[in-house]
């Protein structure tokens, strides 16, 4: 009877301190920001623990420097949001998802053959979660010849790109269909709801080159003009811009990288 | 028998969750502030004792200066509370946090002979600095005893506000007026025009305060005690809230 007693008052402590705890930090602090390296890496785990391996650690700066975010989330088909794709072993095997590219032939396959005739396992590259993995490439080595940025990985994606230091591929042999380059249409000013806060200008040019059309149109944004209505709260909220900025493009902290037309 | 234990912990759960809830808490239990010289100094102390060496002073006033809270909080990604930042020696060296500018090109790099500079433990360190400083700036009540957006208004202190960009801060000055909690406490007045002056925008949105009018949910007194909401830097950095008068400016001065 005591024992139960003992149980009952131990489980009403650790209930309620753990209910005060999460109830007191959820409001009127700061969030930790991510370190440059950590910006845009996201960690898969469907179906990874489940079946027992690592859940995958997928760095977008590192797929960003060679691919346009246009080939992954429009030809190959990936979410904008981490977990929503489902990627499973035999999507991969049977060259969807990840495997479109990781094959051996684009990129490194699950397993390869090499010269000696040993097979040389890639597991760890990917499902990495919780391991010490020595990769080849390393973040701040890649980052040293590029434009500095002060937000997200530290690195500006757009000059870079602008300048030629980076050569990204926009079509995959098999799986993207080959298509006339669009002409841009020209940028868009569009009016901040606050007096006194500048007004955005938006640049469908520096955008198209990652993106093509198809990955905010028309899903994300309508096409007609002031047919889509959002607030900068639904941004934070990860709608709309806040698709990418916030967790993979520039974050929404950098307020004055999008206001930038002073009101006069 | 049974009643009494179920009284029992619904008292011990009140206990825990009154704090949070609103109903227990002491409002105005301040506790003493430091000495001017050793006001909004820090000592880091999150692997130097692992690693031998002694934790790194900080001080605000000193950076204050030369550069605004943005560049480091905003720029540099810095976090409002002490040892939140997971600055580690390897982070310096390829140029975060500290290393941004401690590269021995914008000041003493983190090389051997400027150990001491930092890793010192002392948080009184140069306060000999402080007199000096103090002498030529205007005075304040509270803190470090200096008006630092008086003297940032007229230009005595010129403190970077950016270090990668010429941007200039917004010019916004809504001034909000939020009404007291209590009766007979007089309305806080926020003017946006002196915090942006120091900050960016997103120091404080929409983390801290949410950016649509009366959303920011719990915004009140006992919280700012508990570092939240103005709390962030109006207890240990910024004037402290001892100074009532400095947001509730109708209220007379208590000390």
């Amino acid at each position: 009877m005591k024992s139960k007693y003992i149980l009952y008052l131990v489980a009403t402590l650790v209930i309620c301190l753990f209910f005060s705890l999460v109830y007191a930090d959820t409001f009127g602090a700061k969030k930790k920001r991510p370190k440059p390296e950590e910006f845009g890496t996201i960690v898969l785990n469907n179906f990874s623990e489940k079946k027992s391996v690592s859940p995958v650690v997928f760095k977008h700066w590192l797929h960003r420097s060679k691919y346009t975010c246009r080939l992954c989330h429009v030809d190959i088909g990936f979410a904008m949001k981490v977990g929503e794709t489902g990627i499973t072993e035999n999507d991969n095997i049977n060259g969807i998802f990840c495997g479109a590219c990781h094959n051996g032939k684009e990129a490194f396959a699950p397993e390869e053959k090499q010269a000696n005739g040993v097979v040389k396992k890639n597991c760890d590259r990917c499902h990495s979660f919780g391991k010490k993995v020595d990769f080849k490439n390393d973040f701040y080595t890649f980052k040293k010849g590029l434009p500095q940025e002060r937000f997200g990985n530290g690195i500006d994606w757009i000059k870079a790109e602008d300048q030629k230091l980076l050569t990204l591929k926009d079509q995959l042999e098999g799986i993207s269909i080959k298509r006339k380059k669009l002409e841009n249409p020209k940028e868009e000013m569009l009016s901040a709801k606050v007096a006194g806060m500048p007004n955005i200008i938006f640049s469908h040019k520096k955008h198209a080159v990652w993106n093509g059309c198809e990955l905010c149109h028309p899903e994300v944004f309508g096409v007609k003009r002031g047919q889509t209505v959002y607030s900068m709260q639904d941004l934070f909220n990860g709608k709309y811009c806040g698709a990418c900025h916030g967790s993979v493009a520039f974050p929404n902290d950098d307020c004055q990288r999008c206001h930038t037309e002073a009101v006069s | 028998m049974k009643q009494s234990r179920v009284l029992l912990f619904a008292v011990l759960a009140a206990l825990i969750l009154l704090p949070d809830t609103g109903f227990g808490g002491n409002t105005f239990e301040l506790w003493p502030l430091p000495p001017p010289a050793e006001y909004g100094n820090i000592l880091i102390e999150r692997t130097s004792h692992k690693s031998n060496v002694m934790p790194a002073t900080f001080s605000h006033w000193l950076h204050r200066t030369k550069y605004s809270c943005r560049v480091c909080h905003f720029e540099l990604g810095f976090a409002f509370n002490v040892n939140a930042t997971e600055i580690t020696e390897t982070d310096n060296k390829n140029g975060l946090f500290c290393g941004a500018c401690h590269n021995g090109q914008i000041t003493f790099g983190h090389t051997a002979e400027n150990c001491d500079k930092c890793h010192n433990g002392d948080i009184s360190y140069s306060k000999e600095k402080f007199a000096e400083l103090r002498s030529r700036l205007p005075k304040a009540a509270f803190g470090n005893e200096i008006n630092w957006a008086e003297a940032l208004k007229k230009g005595i202190i010129k403190p970077k506000y950016s270090i990668y960009k010429d941007e200039k801060p917004l010019e916004f000055d809504k001034i909000l007026e939020l009404r007291a909690e209590w009766g007979g406490i007089s309305p806080a007045v926020f003017p946006h025009g002196p915090h942006v002056a120091w900050l960016d925008c997103s120091n404080c949105h929409p983390d801290i305060f949410n950016i649509k009018k009366k959303t920011t949910k719990h915004f009140e007194m006992r919280y700012i005690m508990d570092k939240k909401f103005c709390g962030a830097c109006h207890l240990s950095i910024a004037f402290p809230i001892d100074d009532c008068k400095g947001c509730h400016p109708k209220m007379r001065r208590t000390k």
